[in-house]
């Protein structure tokens, strides 16, 4: 260990190993994955984002979701709570991320794993409320509230159709309405397509399965 | 003996005349700017930690703002705890070691093609612009412009400044290495270049995969866990090692039993270390054989972890000269930490265990017991250590440094049982499918507001480090006696 080369060519060496695992591997082989054939209408899975969605993942990295929601249904051979707790038909495989512009993995669930946030609550009016004031619809609620997405506005004429429909304390002044801006009906639509719930050859979905 | 020699290792070449005032005089300026820096931004992220762990009591606190919710608090605190405190004080360990393990001065006659002054002021710029990165990436995720890449948040032009600043301080780092003028090289030399080195590469990699070029994301999952592992177990661990290993012998006026096993557990740490971040994925949407690694290579780190504890903790030492020693105290705590870490990781690797509580806060006390457990403590010893040296006086207030040892103590310890508890709780409720999602959140409230205590004693320690630091500093100026020995 006198010279700097072997020490240097050492630690390389060893360090090689993870990176080739690790980061070579992935990139070589999980970056090439590519969407297969929906059999029934010519599309395919994992199907592909709108333009809101697309722009909605943005929001969702700027605004930390990912501290608290994970984004990915385990392997039945590790757990089969994922899938028991309705958070997902079949677990999450690499195919299904192929469409993201950042796998929101996460680590922690302070609140529940968001994969298939899609098909459990498909309604775009209650997860505006939900992000406007989570305890409104969600009791107790940790969740933070994102009001910054959304303006308050004085009604002009008639009232638009896209203000929430707000009840108790949440709800604004008279004559006033509460709009959602276009970066939270962006998060809403990516949201919304949030869904593993197609088959894959690695990952089939089983017959009597909800899927639509 | 004199007091300021280091850690002299078994010089057999023997013609050895290090000026040591020299070489601590030559790194004073960097070593105080990265440290002083380090703690405020310590400061800094505990407030924000604390200000985290009450939102999730009351999440109504500071609430409406965008900038201050907790899905832009949260990454902020961890990203100033990895490169505003962690790294910046691992830089600052890493300058003065390895000045003084290699017996130059930087900027020196000896450090090869790179004028003195010039190198000199090329490092100090280094560590402004770290600081300046840290600041801007900081502010960039409070606006509302992360990468929502976990550990990763900061933008591409802060994170390629951050990059640029260490390579303008580790090059030096491993120059200094390659023309030594302390012949043969110790372990706690090897451990710094191999961290040097690796820091820029798992960065680089990570950054220009996920964030300035992101590859597409069905490849991302083992990246961001590789990254992640390989921060911690091969950047900022064998710094702290690197600590142990050169300050332990002499504080302990002891040696080191067996060469052999030292040289093991650096090459078995080097290659377990970049897989340990695995544990992460267990069952994710990863090959199998990936899960099955990151389960292996869980339980296999416990190994070189042992090793080293052993090999550090086996010297002989008398318990007066520990309680006599901050430093020692803080180093033998930070191994402690180090081998509790290793077991949790073991532990938290195997398969059912993962299955229950991988998203639960057990996996936050992993890592908050890496962060300020086994690579805090060292680095805090570091600082206790190098300061008096670097300043020519005994410049710490020893009521302040008590303080700050026992709240710092008590603090993680509770912080991390606390989470360890709540984990395993909500990980067993998780497991049964009847027990709502929402009933388990309310469980866990009573953990969540005693985390809230703890982190306010880690707010309090830090704080009084500060004091501490800021008293050091300014001691010239404002006392005219030296405090008592
Ligand atoms: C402090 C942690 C936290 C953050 C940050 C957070 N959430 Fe939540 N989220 C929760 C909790 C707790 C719940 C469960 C209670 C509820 O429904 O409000 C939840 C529930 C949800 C649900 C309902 C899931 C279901 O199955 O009913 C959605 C959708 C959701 N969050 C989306 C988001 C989005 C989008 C963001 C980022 C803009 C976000 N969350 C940020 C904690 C958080």
């Amino acid at each position: 260990m006198h010279r700097l080369t072997t020490l240097l060519s050492g630690i390389f060496l060893v360090f090689l190993t993870s990176w080739l695992g690790l980061v070579a591997y992935p990139a070589l082989h999980l970056g090439r994955l590519t969407p297969v054939p929906d059999p029934d209408n010519g599309g395919s899975f994992p199907p592909t984002y709108g333009g809101q969605a697309i722009a909605g993942q943005r929001v969702y990295a700027t605004e930390g979701c990912i501290s608290c929601h994970s984004q990915q249904v385990r392997q039945s051979s590790v757990t089969t709570s994922d899938v028991d707790r309705g958070w997902g038909l079949r677990p999450s495989v690499a195919r299904d991320y192929l469409r993201d512009s950042t796998a929101f993995l996460g680590s922690r669930r302070l609140g529940q794993d968001l994969s298939n946030v899609g098909v459990r609550r498909p309604d775009a009016k209650w997860h505006l409320i939900h992000l406007y004031h989570p305890s409104a619809v969600c009791e107790g609620s940790v969740m933070p509230c994102f009001s910054h997405l959304f303006l308050i506005r004085k009604i002009q004429g008639q009232p638009s159709d896209e203000a929430l429909n707000l009840t108790g304390d949440d709800a604004p002044k008279e004559g006033y309405e509460v709009v959602p801006t276009a970066e939270a009906k962006n998060l809403v639509a990516y949201l919304l397509a949030l869904r593993h719930d197609y088959p894959l050859p690695e990952a089939p979905v089983k017959k009597n399965g909800a899927a639509k | 003996m004199s007091d300021h020699t280091l850690p002299h290792h078994d010089d057999k070449s023997g013609h050895l005349h290090v000026d040591i005032k020299a070489i601590d005089a030559s790194v004073r300026l960097p070593v105080i700017i990265l440290f002083g820096n380090a703690i405020h931004w310590l400061v800094i992220a505990s407030l924000l930690s604390l200000i985290v762990s009450v939102k999730l009591i009351a999440p109504g606190f500071l609430g409406g703002v965008s900038f201050l919710t907790y899905g832009r608090l949260a990454p902020m605190a961890r990203d100033l705890m990895l490169y505003g405190w962690a790294s910046q004080a691992a830089l600052g360990t890493g300058i003065w070691l390895m000045a003084r393990l290699c017996g130059r001065p930087l900027g020196g006659e000896h450090s090869g093609g790179f004028g003195g002054e010039l190198l000199r002021t090329l490092v100090i710029s280094a560590t402004v612009l770290w600081n300046l990165a840290v600041l801007l990436g900081t502010l960039a995720i409070l606006a509302g412009y992360s990468s929502g890449v976990e550990w990763l948040e900061y933008p591409s032009w802060a994170s390629a400044m951050l990059l640029l600043s260490f390579l303008l301080i580790g090059i030096w780092a491993v120059l200094l290495f390659d023309r030594r003028g302390t012949g043969r090289a110790v372990v706690a030399q090897w451990y710094l270049v191999a961290a040097f080195c690796w820091f820029p590469w798992v960065y680089g990699t990570a950054n220009l995969l996920l964030v300035w070029k992101p590859i597409q994301a069905s490849a991302q999952g083992p990246i961001q866990s590789w990254y992640c592992g390989s921060l911690l177990a091969l950047w900022l661990l064998p710094v702290a090692l690197a600590s142990a290993y050169a300050l332990l012998p002499r504080l302990l006026g002891s040696h080191l039993n067996r060469r052999n096993l030292a040289t093991l557990s650096f090459w078995m740490l080097l290659l377990l270390g970049g897989w340990n971040g695995m544990d992460r994925l267990i069952g994710g949407p990863v090959p199998a054989w990936m899960t099955s690694a990151g389960v292996v290579a869980g339980v296999l780190f416990l190994i070189p972890v042992f090793m080293i504890s052993m090999n550090l903790l086996g010297m002989d030492r008398k318990e007066a000269i520990v309680a006599g020693s901050i430093s020692a105290r803080f180093l033998l705590m930070g191994l402690y930490a180090l081998i509790c870490v290793g077991s949790i990781g073991a532990l938290a690797s195997l398969p059912s265990v993962s299955g229950a509580v991988r998203f639960t806060a057990f996996t936050e006390a992993k890592t908050q017991l890496w962060i300020l457990g086994a690579i805090s403590l060292p680095l805090f010893a570091v600082l206790y250590e190098s300061f008096p040296q670097l300043l020519g006086r005994d410049c710490w207030s020893p009521v302040l440094t008590g303080r700050h040892y026992i709240l710092t103590l008590v603090g993680i310890a509770m912080l991390i049982s606390l989470l360890l508890l709540g984990g395993l709780f909500t990980g067993i409720a998780l497991a049964d499918p009847t027990v709502s999602f929402l009933n388990i959140t309310s469980y866990s409230y009573p953990f969540h507001l005693m985390e809230c205590v703890a982190q306010l004693l880690l707010l309090i320690a830090a704080l009084i480090l500060g004091a501490n630091i800021t008293r050091a500093l300014a001691g010239d100026y404002l006392l005219n006696k030296q405090p008592r020995k």
